[in-house]
């Protein structure tokens, strides 16, 4: 038989293979872009099959950087998963407002009056009102300290931003890169620039970009913008071309003594090394015995797709994700602090992560600028991986900024 | 020549024009109309004019955004013609002199070619890394610190065309190599007979004679580099890391219209717009420079 | 005839030199497939300690690898199939019989040599969302299939011009119908230029990254270089996984091509000759 009549039988085969197995009844999928969440998920989804014997839920994760691309084309054709994880803020409205989601009340869920209207209200699309997903995570924005690393140079984890620069030093002269971050992937320069100029910029800040009485050009920000440089020296050799696994790996192994992160790295950094010896910590202050502000913001939702053929099931799961018995469980699976009424926080860590929140100011481009494209955020952490590897000031930064976000902001564009 | 049947004839053309129809040309016309629509997320958001296309142009942020990414292709594209298409040359007319080995040498060189730029990027990514990486730790072995080359403004876009030099140099060797054959022996030895050196060989007699190869080989190049997309994406992300400094056309349009991770947002209408324009350039440059080439190949032919 | 023999030498310096930087990082990629994160950290260029199997199992055990492998090869099998029946039936209808506008239609095929068809990738989404063709292999194949055709057009009617007519004609005068001639006569003689279009657009089908990730996302569909991307973002931190994985999903197409390296080249460089 010749190459290619076999190769025209392998493509009748493959037109003969039928496009979609049949779906068994009950069957629904969940789609994520939290790869490295499965076996926690596959955990949860087993108690719902407890409760609901007659549904299965099948778990089907993408890659970070195309759940987007993927989700949105899925969704326009009328597919998708049952139920999808979705982003909040201006990452939610985008699909929202398009009607791929299926809106949420307390008629549908009747658990959403378990969650406080502070993260229902990342869940809102703005123009109706009206909740689009179920709120499952809050995330903080701090620093992850290795303790053993600090106990076995002998030296105590900073408080302040000076004591960083001198604390760094010595854990430089020992031989440890004071910090892990570097600064290849975007997303992660907008985390780093959100903790480490958050000594510099307070509440009031924040209030006067939202009244517009500031901008980002304003001389606070730029400052604190410019304080970043200051910490180059402290961060791993060739830091423009680490990537975020790559500072997580610097972290975990012990080779370097702080990674700016946020809390939803704690899952994750307990699973690749169980032995860690880690404490969490609000960002510094900018003087001794000053309010340290962690950075607060809501992760993002679970939505039920509006053309689902088995939206029943779909609402019978989310519903299920509302309860304080599933808080309580994704908190402890996946060391996330579920924003659910009551949820029992297990982990030390998590738990003090909470009470941090207690002071804390919004991750403000996250929560106030992912609306409109061009994005606070990708402006920001261009800006700041351009400053890192090239050479615009800070200034331009706060220029660039100011300049894109007016583009829709109204209390900009009369500066 | 014959003449048949018009239903035979309809039925050997249907297929494959209905497939260009619907799946090229029906799509093209839709980027088109695209282009001048707003979108309120996926859907259409009414009639837009040309302000999709003014935005991209001359609109900061975008304007500075686009002539930055058409700048990089410019660089990639110089970069490719001069280095990896020269590099192809030498190399083409070293296996040309068919020393023992050259077969050898010659499925060598082809290797890279047929793997994936995913595979590609991934690989030199790895390569590449400042702390791992294998390209540092020659460096070091010989006393030199090397850079954190994705990282640093300047070797970032350096280093993807790097990788994309070992990932194509193969193909335009052996096209040339194929044009070099062809070459009568004759013409190669009267040369030879009358004292040429192998450079003198190379500049004066072989290089007016591969002209038709050299066409396709530039035409294939302009095209490849300004279409450049898998090997940044994978190598420097859909940011085009650091700060832009790797950003092409085909990274920022992608980008522009379906998002990037988690702070970008889908804007079909100036993506339509960017895709629209990038087609018109790489269409009236394509077609004035074959038009220039062929009369080259004439003219030195 | 000394300096023939500095000039030989200094060429074979200048193909062994290419050789290395070509092989090299082939050869890295094989061996850290074999060695842990800390080997790597330690001594990136050393020899794996003990030729661990590890990161191939957690290939296997983890990742749906081998569904992916068979997904690539089932769409890459059935694309190049359509596409050679779609290219030879217009190709000889265009190479071998006179018809008004023969030349124009020619034309218009040859300039779908020139688009890219990414830069569509909004609307020709719509178009297969609209045929109900998103998520499907069917679609990938169309798809593929549109953007061969020029090329494949290209190659095979330069080759069916070219053929000799006395056969032909031999077979009509016996009473042969139009369809007999074209599959018994002329299809044989036509086979160089078939494996040729065959291979030329098999290679870049098999590699493509793109439309698979926008129009396929079912797990369970999923191309190659596509799941590749999937494990890359699970593995992140394990750079031996990492490796091990590329070594892997890059395995098939070189052993292919080590067996056909003639074939390989000749279809993929003799398109741009003719």
């Amino acid at each position: 038989m010749s190459i290619r009549t076999r190769l025209l039988q392998a493509a009748a085969i493959a037109g003969l293979i039928p496009l979609a197995a049949p779906a068994f009844a009950g069957d629904i999928t969940f789609w994520t872009w939290r790869q490295e969440d499965r076996a926690a998920y596959t955990e949860l989804f087993n108690d719902f099959t407890k409760l609901n014997p007659d549904i299965h839920v099948k778990f089907e994760s993408f890659a970070a950087e195309n759940y987007n691309t993927i989700a949105s084309t899925a969704l326009a054709a009328g597919r998708g998963g049952d139920v999808l994880q979705a982003r909040a803020y201006g990452g939610l409205e985008v699909f929202a407002k398009t009607g791929y989601y299926l809106p949420l009340d307390t008629t549908n869920v009747p658990e959403l009056a378990n969650l406080p209207a502070e993260a229902l209200a990342a869940e809102t699309l703005r123009a109706d009102g009206r909740v689009y997903a179920l709120p499952y995570a809050s995330q903080t924005l701090g620093l992850f300290i290795n303790k053993d690393v600090f106990a076995k140079a002998g030296l105590t984890p900073p408080e302040t931003f000076d004591e960083l620069l001198t604390v760094g030093k010595a854990l430089k002269e020992k031989g440890i890169t004071p910090i892990a971050n570097g600064t290849a992937t975007a997303w992660m320069d907008e985390v780093f620039a959100g903790i480490f100029t958050a000594p510099f910029l307070g509440p009031d800040f924040v209030a006067d970009i939202l009244a517009g009485r500031a901008t980002f050009a304003d001389p606070r920000y730029v400052a604190a913008l410019g304080k970043l440089l200051e910490l180059k020296d402290l961060m791993p050799q060739g830091y423009t071309g680490i990537d975020y696994p790559t500072g997580q790996q610097l972290f975990l192994s012990g080779r370097a003594a702080i990674f700016a992160g946020g809390s939803f790295e704690i899952a994750n950094f307990r699973k690749q090394n169980p032995k860690i010896n880690m404490d969490f910590v609000a960002p510094l202050a900018a003087t001794k015995g000053g309010a340290r502000y962690v950075a607060k913001f809501f992760d993002g939702g679970y939505a039920v797709n509006a053309k689902s053929p088995n939206q029943a099931d779909a609402l019978k799961l989310v519903r299920f994700m509302g309860t304080k018995a599933y808080g309580d469980k994704f908190a402890a699976l996946l060391g996330n602090i579920s924003p659910i009424k009551g949820v029992t926080l297990e982990d030390p860590l998590l738990s003090k992560v909470a009470t941090l929140n207690a002071v804390s100011i919004p991750y403000i481009m996250a929560v106030y600028f992912r609306f409109d494209t061009p994005t606070g955020s990708e402006l920001l952490s261009g800006g700041v991986q351009k400053m890192f590897a090239g050479n615009i000031t800070p200034a331009q930064i706060g220029a660039d900024v100011t300049a894109g976000i007016s583009r829709y902001y109204e209390p900009f564009q009369k500066k | 020549m014959r003449s048949v049947s018009p239903l035979w004839l309809a039925f050997l053309l249907a297929p494959a024009a209905l497939t260009m129809l619907v799946f090229v040309a029906w799509p093209l016309l839709g980027a088109f109309r695209y282009a001048f629509f707003d979108f309120n997320g996926l859907a259409t958001a009414g009639f837009a004019g040309l302000h999709n296309f003014t935005d991209v142009l001359f609109e900061p942020p975008w304007s500075a955004w686009t002539f930055q990414a058409l700048r990089h292709n410019i660089v990639v594209f110089a970069a490719l013609m001069i280095v990896q298409n020269g590099l192809a040359y030498l190399i083409a007319f070293a296996l040309l002199k068919a020393l023992p080995g050259h077969r050898l040498h010659q499925v060598i060189v082809f290797l890279p070619v047929v793997l994936s730029a995913v595979i590609v990027g991934f690989l030199w990514k790895l390569l590449l890394h400042p702390l791992f990486g294998v390209v540092n730790a020659l460096l070091a072995a010989i006393h030199i610190q090397g850079p954190p080359w994705l990282g640093d403004a300047e070797t970032a876009l350096p280093s993807i065309i790097l990788a994309n030099l070992w990932h194509w140099t193969g193909f335009p060797a052996l096209i040339f190599l194929a044009a070099m054959q062809r070459i009568p022996a004759e013409t190669l030895e009267a040369a030879r007979l009358d004292g040429a050196t192998d450079g003198v060989l190379l500049r004066r007699i072989i290089w007016p004679l591969v002209a038709p190869a050299a066409t396709i080989i530039f035409t294939l190049t302009f095209i490849g580099s300004f279409n450049w997309f898998e090997l940044p994406y994978v190598m420097a992300g859909l940011s085009g890391a650091p700060g832009g400094a790797t950003d092409v056309l085909g990274l920022y349009f992608y980008r522009t219209a379906f998002g990037s991770v988690s702070s970008g947002l889908q804007d079909f209408g100036h993506g339509s717009a960017l895709a629209v324009l990038m087609f018109a350039f790489l269409a009236a440059v394509s077609s004035v420079a074959l038009r220039l080439l062929r009369r080259r190949e004439v003219d030195i032919g | 005839m000394k300096a023939d023999r500095l000039s030989a030498g200094l060429i074979q310096a200048l193909l062994l030199l290419n050789a290395l930087f070509m092989l090299t990082p082939i050869a890295v990629m094989g061996l850290s497939a074999f060695k842990t994160n800390a080997e790597l950290f330690a001594s990136p260029m050393a020899l794996p300690e003990a030729f661990s199997l590890d990161n191939l199992r957690t290939i296997f055990r983890e990742t749906s690898f081998l569904l992916y492998l068979g997904n690539s090869v089932l769409i890459t099998a059935a694309s190049v199939a359509v596409l050679l029946v779609f290219a030879t039936m217009a190709s000889y209808a265009m190479a071998r019989y006179a018809f008004r506008g023969r030349e124009t239609l020619l034309l218009l095929f040859l300039a779908g040599l020139m688009v890219p068809l990414k830069l569509a990738i909004i609307p020709l989404f719509v178009q297969l969302d609209w045929l109900g063709l998103i998520d499907s292999r069917p679609g990938l194949v169309l798809v593929y299939v549109a953007m061969g055709l020029p090329s494949a057009i290209f190659i095979l009617t330069g080759f069916l011009r070219a053929l000799p007519g006395e056969l032909e004609e031999a077979a009509r005068i016996e009473g042969a119908s139009e369809a007999r001639v074209l599959w018994q006569i002329m299809l044989p003689l036509a086979r160089p230029a078939l494996i040729i279009a065959g291979i030329q657009n098999a290679v870049p089908i098999w590699n493509d990254f793109f439309f698979p990730l926008v129009f396929l996302t079912t797990d369970r569909l999923k191309t190659l270089p596509q799941g590749l991307t999937v494990f890359m973002g699970e593995f992140n931190t394990d750079w031996g996984v990492l490796f091990a994985g590329l070594t892997l999903s890059a395995l098939p197409i070189t052993l292919c091509y080590i067996l056909l390296s003639k074939q390989f080249i000749a279809g993929l460089t003799q398109g741009a000759v003719k």
